[in-house]
């Protein structure tokens, strides 16, 4: 091998070596064209890069002397043949052309301007072999940046969806919808929410929060996305060029969930084509957002009817009559979309005596509802016809063997009436918590329950006691969700709170004293598994 | 686009590193300047003679001076009205970013947590950033009609 040739060798294994680390296409031409420009006779070695359509040039390099556009224009059409005066005056006798083509990727030209003394078929072998280092490394970039947006957008969507999955709120669904997009795979995206028939932008994120005002403020720009999200929803999504003055390219996606049109998302592009996610990328992206969005918006529809179900399951008010305060509370201690178990009420019989009951079926959702319902009311019912509350809890308990429920009733009822100053009480319990004497200024003291739940067995057993309240005590009724609240140590709220809250609230007005009530146990509690009612009355002062 | 400073203010150091090799790869012509406080930053921007960056990428949650309260307390200064404010923040939650906004933030970005997708939302805020021409002089009244 002649010392030229080893030379030759020695720097081409360096190309091929260099192939394996070279970062961007940019740096192509530094790699190749100094080579080529050391062989004997070469004045200039320019690089072309021809631009999409194959028509023009999207990047000239050179070494040498300066490329110049239609020069190098005019050499790639005539094959070197034509070589322009200019050139010549350089002393360029001789072009040496050759060019390459990876699929998806911008083809190449590579050539050697020369002097009349350069040796063409060694040169256009050299070409040849750096041609052939410069086609690996461009196909080597291509698949290296496929498999990096590949990556990227699989981290978009699964990042997409866990951001859209961790909430059900519909309006902070369409903003992390938007914000997801943005920058990471378009300058801008606006969300159109179909509602009554009319489709609406819910939310707008752009890279450019400015641009994105001014824009929106442009009637005709705002217009004219607008009529292209309602074209995507008759059918036809599109993309299209220059659909305003204020962005590049417009692409719009339908979102459609189990088999309903949502809205539609509009991405705007302000980079060029090749950097535009595909149609098929964007599309499987506006699904997911389209599933979160119809989550979204069921969740919000059930939690509606559950505060309407919960609500009819409690009295829409307590009687006001004469001697006797009467306040309740009650709070929902799980965020399930399941309606709880706890009820209570107070009657009035014709006789003048109140009978407050209240009671918990054990579990949550559409049967306990059904259960709740029907106990109250059955009792409720009774009670207010006269109906001894031993005899109503007797009729509630038969009503529910005959229905076969699993479920179990606990309730408790209250009957009062003046007794001197104050109020006597005749509580009787079908295994009830017991209910809680707030003397005025005094201490609280617990009264007694007793009794077996109700729907357990044939023959109801129930526990009796009298209380006596004087002027400005308060009888607290109220179920386990108050006293089994647990602290993060498995410590009972009935064993750690109970009395102190009391102690704080004894003497508040009634609302106050069940309302924060319920809220300290609540507080206490660190799961909030169960539902907490709280029913009072307090005999009127002296 | 050609070489320009991005200021970038962060407290967490594993942050400091990402964003570093994150701009490092892809624009490797940009200048790169870490602050690490939010009490920095104004007086590193208006120290005489002190070389204004592109844009100032901003963190959001930073112990003493948050970020929203540096969005504030440089838009009180006339002579940086027209610096470009990009929040990038992993916060999802829409009030700070209207609040951003409200306070003159330009941009409100979302920080992965994946490093591919963090790149590659770094790539693009500096590319499109990158290409609007910086604003010299402070635009007069409406903000909003700056693009």
């Amino acid at each position: 091998m002649s010392g030229g040739g080893q030379v030759w060798a020695t720097a081409l294994h360096r190309l091929w070596r260099a192939v394996a680390t070279i970062g961007a296409r940019e740096d192509l031409a530094a790699l190749v064209l100094p080579p080529l420009q050391a062989l004997p006779g070469v004045i200039a070695v320019w690089g072309v890069r021809h631009a999409a359509d194959g028509a023009g040039i999207a990047a000239l390099r050179w070494r040498g002397l300066p490329v110049d556009e239609a020069q190098a224009a005019r050499l790639l059409a005539t094959g070197g043949a034509e070589i322009p005066p200019e050139l010549r005056e350089q002393g360029v006798h001789r072009v040496v052309a050759a060019g390459f083509e990876v699929p998806g990727e911008l083809s190449g030209s590579i050539l050697l301007l020369a002097s009349a003394d350069a040796d063409a078929p060694s040169l256009t072998e050299c070409l040849g072999q750096v041609v052939d280092v410069t086609r690996e490394a461009v196909r080597r970039l291509g698949a290296r940046r496929a498999a990096e947006e590949e990556q990227v957008r699989d981290a978009l969507l699964a990042e997409a969806s866990l951001q859209m999955d961790a909430v059900l709120d519909t309006g902070q669904t369409l903003q992390r919808v938007a914000r997801m997009a943005v920058p990471a795979i378009a300058e801008g995206c606006l969300v159109y929410v179909c509602s009554d028939d009319e489709l609406g932008l819910r939310s707008a994120v752009h890279v450019d929060m400015r641009k994105l005002d001014a824009m929106l403020a442009d009637a005709a720009a705002a217009g004219a996305l607008a009529e292209l999200a309602g074209r995507a929803v008759a059918g036809r999504p599109e993309r299209l060029r220059a659909v305003t003055g204020w962005t590049r390219t417009v692409d719009a996606q339908v979102l459609r969930a189990r088999g309903r049109v949502v809205g539609v998302l509009l991405f705007l592009f302000d980079r060029g084509d090749e950097l535009i996610p595909s149609p098929a990328f964007l599309r499987d992206l506006t699904h997911r957002a389209a599933l979160a969005i119809d989550n979204g918006e069921l969740y919000e529809q059930r939690r509606r009817e559950m505060i309407a179900l919960q609500q009819h399951l409690l009295p829409r008010r307590l009687p006001a009559p004469a001697g006797v305060a009467l306040a309740a509370s009650y709070t929902v201690g799980d965020q399930v979309l399941e309606v709880g178990g706890d009820f209570y009420d107070v009657v009035v019989r014709a006789d003048g005596v109140l009978a407050a009951l209240i009671g918990d079926v054990c579990g949550r959702g559409v049967e306990a509802a059904a259960l709740t319902g029907m106990s109250r009311h059955t009792l409720g019912t009774l009670l207010q016809e006269g109906v001894s509350p031993a005899r109503a809890l007797g009729r509630l308990n038969a009503g529910l063997l005959r229905d076969g429920s699993w479920r179990f009733v606990t309730a408790g009822v209250g009957l009062i009436r003046p007794a001197g100053g104050g109020l006597s009480v005749q509580w009787t319990s079908a295994g009830h918590p017991p209910p809680v004497v707030l003397r005025r200024g005094g201490p609280a003291e617990p009264g007694r329950g007793g009794g077996v739940p109700l729907g357990v067995v044939r023959k109801p057993s129930v526990g009796r006691s009298r209380l006596l309240l004087g002027p400005g005590d308060t009888l607290l009724m109220f179920t386990d969700g108050l006293t089994e609240s647990r602290d993060a140590c498995g410590r009972l709220f009935e064993d750690a709170g109970l009395e102190a809250a009391l102690d704080k609230l004894n003497g508040a007005p009634l609302d106050e004293l069940v309302h924060e009530l319920s809220r300290a146990a609540a507080e206490f509690g660190t799961t909030g598994a169960d539902d907490i009612a709280v029913l009072a009355l307090r005999a009127s002062g002296e | 686009m050609s070489d320009y400073l991005v200021l970038v203010v962060e407290d967490s150091d594993e942050d400091v590193e990402a964003i570093a090799r994150a701009i490092g790869r892809s624009h490797p012509q940009v200048r790169v300047e870490f602050l690490r406080a939010g009490t920095e930053v104004l007086p590193r921007l208006t120290a005489p003679g002190a070389e204004l960056p592109r844009l100032v990428l901003l963190d959001l949650n930073m112990p003493g001076e948050g970020g929203l309260e540096v969005i504030r307390r440089v838009r009180a200064e006339p002579a940086l009205a027209g610096l470009t404010l990009v929040v990038f923040t992993s916060s999802e939650d829409q009030a700070e970013a209207d609040a951003c906004f409200a306070a003159g933030a330009d941009s409100y970005i979302y920080k992965p947590i994946n490093f591919a997708l963090f790149r590659t939302v770094l790539r693009q805020t500096l590319d499109y950033w990158g290409k609007v021409a910086p604003t010299v002089v402070p635009p007069p009244g409406d903000s909003a009609t700056r693009t």
